[in-house]
This record gives structure tokens, sequence and C-alpha cells, in this order.
């Protein structure tokens, strides 16, 4: 089985590299990737994506959905799933809008690790969820408003 | 139905206007048990007894509170906090003894009526007994963290198990009567009784939340609120909500563990007979 | 006690779900410490590594905008009963820790 490749440092930085002349290599690692700092620290969506998957037409696509609330019980612990038919899935983002860092968490993977990605997150308000699957180039994306209140009750 | 309902909230009213708590007999106490649950299997018909164990969750009209809950329960957030449930409970005491040779009721059976000292004996007051016994020091904080782990890793135990809360004796019928009052009393600045929000707007939504059923409160308890995780004290025994509550109503809170909230779980209880257990509870 | 906790489950597509809850504060770095009205320092996970039989698949990178005692999960797809799944995180201070589980 082919393993794909990634550049250490993110995935901006260039293209996926193939393993070249033999075919496969088998380096014990096959993930040297960084933590994207410039993408945690863009203050908007759009800059965000661009420090994270390099420039990349946005897609709607059917081929990614995503699980979440409606409504959030609570904006501190909002729990969403991302899963994807997509098989050549490189990285999944999750990008809240009105979050004051809208990019919260990503996931990086090779193709043994690419249909589902779930997490806890903080939302400070209703905000859309958008969710960015990098495959063919291209980001695939998939969003679902979730209302944030503070609810009155509950002791 | 609506008539049983309405002679129930009379008979609340006209106690207390009285001084003396009026005798109640165990058949009047079995009808109430009927009523009441009668009261929500037909407000909410497409729910079984068992269901009301998962409180807003189980609403079908909730449908976003229920699929946050679900995805919660993947990996419930109250997992690591029920192994170290498990430590504490099997750590033993300075004499070797551990909380298993403690001589604890079947924790469906709780709040537990004691003729000889004509009181209640909860599961919190009999594991403080228990390690005062063993020349242990009690645990002062009876509402979250050590006590409510130790009574999560108790009850869980018995989890399938339906609540058989006795009430064959004068002395218990006395202290249920005292816990229906209270839950039928209004109370507090806004004026409200357990009863207004539990039972009359169950299901409901207030102040961007729902009302739970009162069918099916306490049988789930301890719970693992996400609210009290985010502040560090995830964890509330009965009379830790209790007092939340009454706050919430502008109420004066009684104390945990006091006759009031005593009473109060012994009627909840009683309500709540033949719903199984499912402990710990994950909420909002 | 182990505070990375990990389930692994079959899934639907064929693969196994795993799911990992770690133990962590999660600070941001504004939330101010009601006692003294200073801020509490920023200390979150940052990156979190997943490994099927010691081959990373995958790693996740999380920043303060993810819960408290967070939750990752994600899906492997071709690990057969037997295979070691393990995952090991590092936080802003350069703290970490790891778990493994052997799928059933």
């Amino acid at each position: 089985m082919k393993r794909r490749i990634f550049l250490k440092g993110s995935l901006a930085a260039g293209t996926v590299a193939v393993a070249a002349g033999a075919g496969l290599l088998a380096p014990a690692r096959v993930l040297a990737a960084t933590w994207p700092e410039a993408a945690f620290a863009a203050k908007t969506e759009a800059d965000a994506l661009r420090a994270f998957f390099g420039d990349a037409a946005v897609v709607d696509s059917d081929k990614v959905s995503l699980k979440a609330p409606l409504q959030a019980e609570n904006g501190a612990v909002v729990p969403i799933k991302v899963m994807t038919t997509l098989t050549d899935a490189e990285a999944i983002a999750v990008v809240v809008e009105k979050n004051p860092v809208p990019y919260v968490t990503s996931l990086q993977m090779t193709v043994v690790a690419g249909g589902m990605f779930s997490a806890r997150i903080k939302m400070g308000q209703t905000s859309p969820v958008n969710c960015y699957v990098k495959a063919g180039g291209k980001l695939h994306k998939a969003s679902q408003e979730i209302k944030v209140s503070i609810g009155g009750c509950g002791g | 139905m609506k008539k049983l309902f309405a002679l129930m909230a009379a008979a609340g009213v006209m106690v207390l206007a009285s001084t003396t708590t009026q005798a109640i007999s165990e058949a009047e106490i079995r009808s109430d048990i009927a009523a009441f649950q009668g009261f929500f299997l037909k407000r909410f018909p497409s729910l079984t007894l068992e269901d009301f164990v998962d409180g807003v969750n189980a609403l079908p009209q909730y449908a976003h509170r229920r699929a946050n809950w679900e995805l919660l329960m993947e990996f419930p957030p109250y997992e690591p906090e029920m192994e170290k449930a498990e430590q504490e409970w099997s750590k033993a005491f300075a004499n070797g003894k551990t909380f298993a040779d403690c001589a604890l009721a079947p924790a469906n059976t709780y709040p537990v009526y004691d003729a000889g000292s004509n009181d209640l004996h909860t599961l919190v007051g009999d594991l403080n007994a228990c390690l005062a016994a063993n020349g242990e020091k009690p645990i002062k904080n009876v509402k979250h963290g050590k006590m409510a782990r130790l009574v999560a890793h108790y009850r869980a135990q018995f989890n399938g198990e339906r609540m058989a809360v006795d009430f064959s004796a004068a002395g218990a019928q006395a202290w249920y009567e005292k816990g229906r009052q209270f839950y039928w009393a209004k109370r507090g600045q806004l004026n409200f009784s357990c009863a207004s929000c539990h039972v009359q707007n169950a299901g409901n939504s207030i102040r961007g939340d729902v009302l739970s059923p009162g069918l099916g409160h306490t049988v789930g308890f301890p719970v693992y609120r996400t609210k009290w995780a985010v502040a560090g004290k995830p964890w509330g025994t009965v009379h830790r909500r209790y007092g939340g509550c009454n706050k919430q109503v502008r109420a004066s809170p009684f104390k945990a563990q006091g006759t009031e909230y005593k009473a109060l779980e012994y009627y909840e209880a009683i309500m709540n007979t033949g719903v199984p257990l499912k402990v710990p509870s994950q909420r909002q | 006690m182990a505070t990375t906790k990990m389930k692994i489950r079959k899934n639907k597509a064929g693969g196994h779900d795993v799911m990992v809850l770690a133990k962590h504060p999660m600070e941001t770095g504004l939330r101010k410490d009601k006692k003294t009205g200073e801020k509490i320092p920023a200390h979150f996970i940052q990156t979190m590594e997943f490994a099927l039989n010691g081959t990373v698949v995958a790693q996740a990178n999380l920043g303060a905008g993810v819960s408290k005692n967070p939750l990752i999960g994600i899906a492997i797809a071709g690990a057969s009963s037997g295979d070691t799944v393990s995952v090991s995180w590092i936080d802003n201070k350069g703290e970490g820790d790891s778990a493994e589980t052997v799928v059933k």
C-alpha cells in the first residue's frame, strides 16, 4: 500500500510528494507536521484556510458531512463529528466563523485515517461551523450553524 | 386524569393550611404514585417508564438535546472520574476494612426509614456513618467530589434495578408527607414549587432551557454536568441539585442532608417507584 | 493513574473509530484567576499523534478552542485484531502523555 508522505511543515509549503524511485518508502513516521501556528494565529477564516491549506478552491461537497447538535447544550463543550467518503482526504480543518480564533482544530492524515474526525470544541456564540476536507487539490466543505445560548436554568 | 391531578394540587394546598402533618396511608401513597406516573406517561406518550431516567434527553421534541447528549455518550466525560471512584471505594481504611464492609442497603431502596430513630437514612448518610464507625473522618462536603463519586460507584452497581423504596411504616408515611408538601409548596421570590416546573410545565422550554419531567428525577444521580465540569466541580449529588434549584427560584437553599431535602428525596424516590437505575447521569 | 484514555470501536465503514479522552485544562490564556485577578497562562494540547503498530497515521492539531479535557476521535482502516493503536500528545509547555490499546 502506498503511503502518502507529508513534508515537514504545513501543507501550504508545497504539494504532496510521492515516494520516488523505488516506489515505497517506509520511514517509521510518515507524518512529521509541526503545529500550524499561523493558522491558529489567523483572525479570519480566509487567513486560517490559506495558512493551513495553501491556495485551494472551496467546493460544497456531499462527500463530507457534519454531525453536530443544532443547538449546543453548553458552548464550552460542543461535540462535533466530521465524516467523509473521500478516499484521498489529506486533512480536515474545523473553523468556527465567529470564534475569536476561528481555526479551532484540524487533522492531518494518511490514507489509513481519513474517514472521520470528531472533537469537542468551544463556541463563544451562535456561529456556522465550517469543516473543510482537502482532497484532490480542493477544499470540500460541509457546514452547519450551531446555536449557542446561555440557558437560564440549571442550578 | 385531570381530576386526580387537580385533587392532588388541592390536597397540597389544604395540608399547607394546617400546622400538623395529616396522616397518609400506604394505599394513598400508592395512588399518588399511580397518579404521578400516569400524568407523565400520558403527557409523553412515546416514552416508557424506563425512558424517563434520561430526563430532557428522552423528550422527542428536543432532538438537538438528545443529539448533543448522544455524541457525548460515545465517550462519556465522567468515565475517568468513575475509575477514580472505583479506586477510592477500594482503598482500605486505617483499620484494614473498606467500603465493601459497610452495612449499606441496596441502592434502589434509599432513602430508608429507620423506625428506631424515626429518621431517614440516605446513602450519603450511611457512607459517612460507616466512615465514622471505622474510625475515619466523615466526608464534610456531601454535594460533590469524593462523596459524589462514592455514591456513583455504589449506585452504579445496581444499574437496572427498579426503584423500590419502602413506605410501610407510619413514621415513614409522615416523612413522605413532609416531602410531598415540600414538592408542591410554592417558594422563593419567583414563587414556584417543584411541581410548577417539573409537573405543570414538564417538557416546556423556559429561559433558553428545557424543564425535565419530575418522573425520572433522582434515579440517575449522581449527575456529571458539563456546566459544573467547566467550573471544576463536575459531580452533584441530589442535594446539591436541590440547593441549586431552590436558588434558581430565589429561595434560600436548605442544608444538604438536612430534614427538608431528605424528605424531598424520599418523596421523589417513591414517586419513581419502578424506574430502573441508570447511574451516573451525563447532563449539560 | 493514566490521564489519557482510549476507546476503540468497530465502525460502520468496516474500520475502527479511535477516541481519545485526555485530561487537560485547555486554558486560553484569557481567563482570570478569581482570587488573584491575574490571567491564567495559556496551556493547551498542541499536537496529538495517532499510530498503528508504531507507524504514525494521523496528527490532530489542537488549540485553546478545543474543550477542556479534550475528546479527539478518528477513524482508521485496516486495523486487525491484535494490532496496537497508540496516541501521544504534547502541549504548549512541552509536557505530554500517551496511551496505547490493542485492537480486540
